[in-house]
């Protein structure tokens, strides 16, 4: 057993998030799933967004279904449900709806497989995992992916694996440098309390903090405006972008003399659609990002596999990402 | 009319409805889908029901009262459920668990009130034969599957699934088989109580609303009106509920008024800011209100019945219907005066009719508008500006300004006379005096 699975028992969240399909996310729930101890801990799982094909749809390769052990609870669409392959027990039927039905809840009575589709918004999210307290679940597990189109955000959890591999990049040093930017995003440290409480409930727009606390709107809806002035903000300190973050918006912040050292807030790391080299210039100037909410990085998993059939040499992979981004990372197939 | 179709009303029942807290979104959706009562029996029987509601809101302890509202929050919609199981449908799981968990939830509720002694509150129609189908075990948990002891043959298979899980997957054909004949029998005993299931839904809907009515008229100071025997409105200490709310934010008071009307169409005239309007809304909002069994926002309110209710307000809505807003009002008035001849009992509120047009023909169309009313069976309550004959009609203003502030109360007058007080409340405004010092000389005052 890998030394992951006692660490992730030390938090109530864990989001397993693939950087791109078929880098072995699947792989990385089954194996975590698998070494769960379900008799003891209530332990709960979903995937956020419409995962429901068996066969994936762009590569057509095979995408299997999540195998539960007897005990498992689990939250899926009611389509999903239906099409169960294990006797299992519905605790609750939720409000919550996906384009495959309600979000349902049950406990898995004998093993076997289902397709998990839970939550796709937000707040869903948020609401899902509220729930869950009700029903003392221990630990929540939200099978989540970067690439997909949802607004619910992995890093709602408190901690969470990486599964990166061949389908991300099929050259190792690329590979590496991709994977090592984003555990870069994922490490970006948490704002101060005092901006978390303030720009916390503002869910759209641009605005900005001033050195005596007080906030300011930009009057912009989004950071991809292109026409972006920032008068007047001598006396501004951090800067909250409530959308996404990109290169064009940070690039103007840097060129702008009044604004050096300001901070930038983003929601989360998921928010961040900056290109390494723009990054690495704004936080070389003097600037810095930061995030209201963040998830612990557990490890990183490898897939050196990539759809196409290409293979990267696993020992090679692993050890020179583990280098890269001082964490632990494991190819689980060739752990089994 | 049902409540959905009138929240939109420009009368303000959107802001009394948004301040009700009601638990479920399946009990909202339920009281948005009733229909306004216009007989005194359903009207009075309404009232019978939440007035035992403020009682109880009156004397239970919070803590009571909370987990009451906590056990209704549970409450779903599952219409569509009882409606399948209505047609004699197989119900699946996922429909088979709704029905068994509003079950165990009306007896749950049912205990609460009991050991409250509000027992009689409601009609909650007994669950507890459901519970019996679809809780074999006794367990008395809103969970549920198709158990073990629903069937010995699925039972053993079950037991082999878990000893060889490498043949589950063919074991588990067998079960499904066996479970769907299960869930057919299982809907079977079901289906003849189709029609209690609605009603448990609808009756702990009801719950969930009265409370929320109830729980209003304690925190907002709205009390049970009495039905009108001589077809005559009466309130006192009438006021708005989000207008008091938006003067209270600005540290202001609303003064509460008395105003009545009957059959006898009514004409209220006034200074601007008058509050005018706002007595036209009141009047609207209440109407609303008494005839949905909500609480009214009056000291007292003896209040007529009516069929329907027209609130003709020149508002913005009528732009984007492209009209002018002078059509739009025409057309609106248009719609009372069409009802007005097919002798139902009627309701219209008309704020400054034909304002919009020049003066002269404006007072020949809202004295017009008075002569063609006055005859109907129905009541009229309108506001204007223009000199018109009072005829037959009751008239109000409002007092006005008293010693440099404005008194909103309203008085009965005899004369027709409208008041001339727009260059006062003008200057008192801090408008230009060229202006207005100009107006007076057009007007021939002497400013001295």
């Amino acid at each position: 057993m890998l030394p992951f699975i006692d660490e992730i028992l030390r938090y109530d969240s864990l989001s397993i998030v693939g950087l791109e399909k078929n880098t072995g996310k699947t792989e990385c729930l089954k194996y975590v799933l698998s070494h769960m101890p379900v008799a003891t801990r209530r332990i709960a799982v979903t995937s956020i967004g419409i995962d429901g094909e068996s066969v994936d749809q762009v590569t057509r390769t095979q995408k299997p279904e999540i195998v539960l052990r007897e005990g498992t609870y689990f939250s899926t669409s009611e389509m999903h449900y239906r099409q169960r392959r294990l006797v299992s027990e519905l605790i609750d039927v939720s409000d919550e709806n996906t384009s495959l039905g309600r979000v349902v809840t049950a406990k898995a009575l004998t093993s076997g497989k289902i397709l998990l589709s839970g939550p796709s918004s937000a707040m869903g999210l948020q609401r899902w995992m509220c729930g869950m307290r009700h029903f003392d679940i221990d630990l929540v597990i939200i099978d989540g992916a970067l690439s997909r189109m949802s607004s619910a955000s992995p890093a709602v959890s408190q901690s969470m694996i990486l599964a990166t591999g061949a389908a991300y990049s099929a050259n190792i040093g690329t590979l590496v440098q991709k994977t090592a930017y984003v555990v870069e995003l994922i490490g970006l440290e948490l704002t101060s309390e005092d901006n978390i409480k303030l720009l916390a409930p503002l869910d759209k727009g641009l605005w900005w903090v001033d050195k005596e606390g007080g906030l300011h709107d930009l009057n912009m809806l989004t950071s991809l405006s292109s026409q972006i002035h920032f008068d007047g903000m001598e006396t501004c300190s951090t800067i909250y972008v409530a959308g996404a973050l990109v290169d064009g918006f940070l690039e103007k912040i840097r060129q702008n003399k009044s604004l050096k050292g300001v901070e930038i807030v983003v929601r989360d790391f998921t928010k961040i659609f900056v290109s390494p080299q723009q990054f690495k210039a704004f936080v070389k100037a003097g600037g810095c990002v930061r995030v209201m909410q963040k998830s612990k990085l557990i490890a990183v998993t490898v897939n050196p596999t990539s759809p196409s059939g290409y293979v990267l040499d696993s020992d090679t992979l692993c050890s020179r990402l583990s280098e890269a981004i001082q964490l632990p990372v494991y190819d689980l197939l060739k752990n089994e | 009319m049902k409540l959905k179709n009138v929240i939109e009303s420009p009368c303000g029942i959107r802001y009394v409805l948004d301040q009700l807290e009601i638990q479920s979104s399946c009990a909202r959706r339920w009281l948005l889908d009733t229909s306004m009562l216009v007989t005194a029996e359903d009207i009075d029987a309404a009232y019978a029901s939440l007035r035992r509601f403020v009682t109880f809101v009156e004397q239970v302890d919070d803590s009571h009262l909370n987990t009451l509202q906590f056990k209704l929050q549970a409450l779903k919609d599952i219409r569509t459920t009882i409606k399948n199981l209505e047609h004699g449908a197989t119900l699946d799981d996922i429909e088979l668990f709704e029905v068994k968990h509003l079950a165990l939830l009306s007896i749950d509720v049912s205990k609460l009130l009991q050991s409250y002694g509000m027992a009689d509150v409601a009609a909650i129609p007994d669950m507890r034969e459901i519970v019996n189908i679809l809780d074999p075990d006794g367990l008395k948990i809103a969970t549920f599957y198709i158990y073990d002891s629903y069937c010995e043959r699925l039972k053993d298979l079950r037991v082999q699934m878990r000893q060889q899980p490498d043949q589950a997957d063919d074991l588990l054909s067998e079960a499904n088989e066996l479970e769907n004949e299960v869930r057919s029998e299982l809907s079977e005993k079901l289906h003849p109580f189709a029609q209690s299931i609605a009603e448990v839904q609808v009756a702990l809907a009801r719950i969930d609303v009265n409370l929320a009515k109830a729980l209003q008229m304690k925190q907002r100071g709205m009390h049970f009106p009495t039905i009108s025997q001589d077809d005559t409105s009466r309130y006192e200490g009438l006021f708005h509920p989000q207008v008091k709310d938006v003067l209270a934010k600005a540290g202001r008071e609303f003064q509460k008024v008395n105003v009545s009307f009957g059959r006898r169409p009514t004409l209220i005239t006034g200074a601007n800011m008058g509050g005018k309007t706002v007595v036209l809304k009141t009047l609207t909002l209440c109407q609303y209100l008494f005839q949905f069994g909500f609480g009214i926002p009056a000291d007292r309110a003896d209040i007529a019945i009516k069929e329907e209710v027209y609130f003709c307000i020149g508002d913005d809505q009528s732009i984007e219907k492209g009209l002018s807003s002078f059509a739009a009002e025409m057309k609106n008035i248009d719609a009372v005066i069409k009802a007005s001849r097919e002798n139902r009992k009627l309701l219209a509120l008309i704020d400054e009719p034909a304002r919009t047009t020049n003066p002269t023909e404006g007072a020949a169309l809202v004295a017009a508008l008075l002569k063609v009313l006055s005859v109907r069976e129905m009541s009229l309550v309108m506001t204007t500006h223009y000199d018109i004959e009072p005829g037959e009609s009751h008239r109000l203003r409002v007092k006005g300004f008293v010693d440099g502030a404005m008194d909103y109360s309203l008085v009965e007058v005899q004369d027709g006379d409208v008041p001339h007080e727009a260059l006062n409340i003008a200057e008192s405004l801090g408008i230009d005096s060229e202006w207005i010092e100009q107006a007076r000389k057009e007007l021939k005052i002497d400013t001295k």
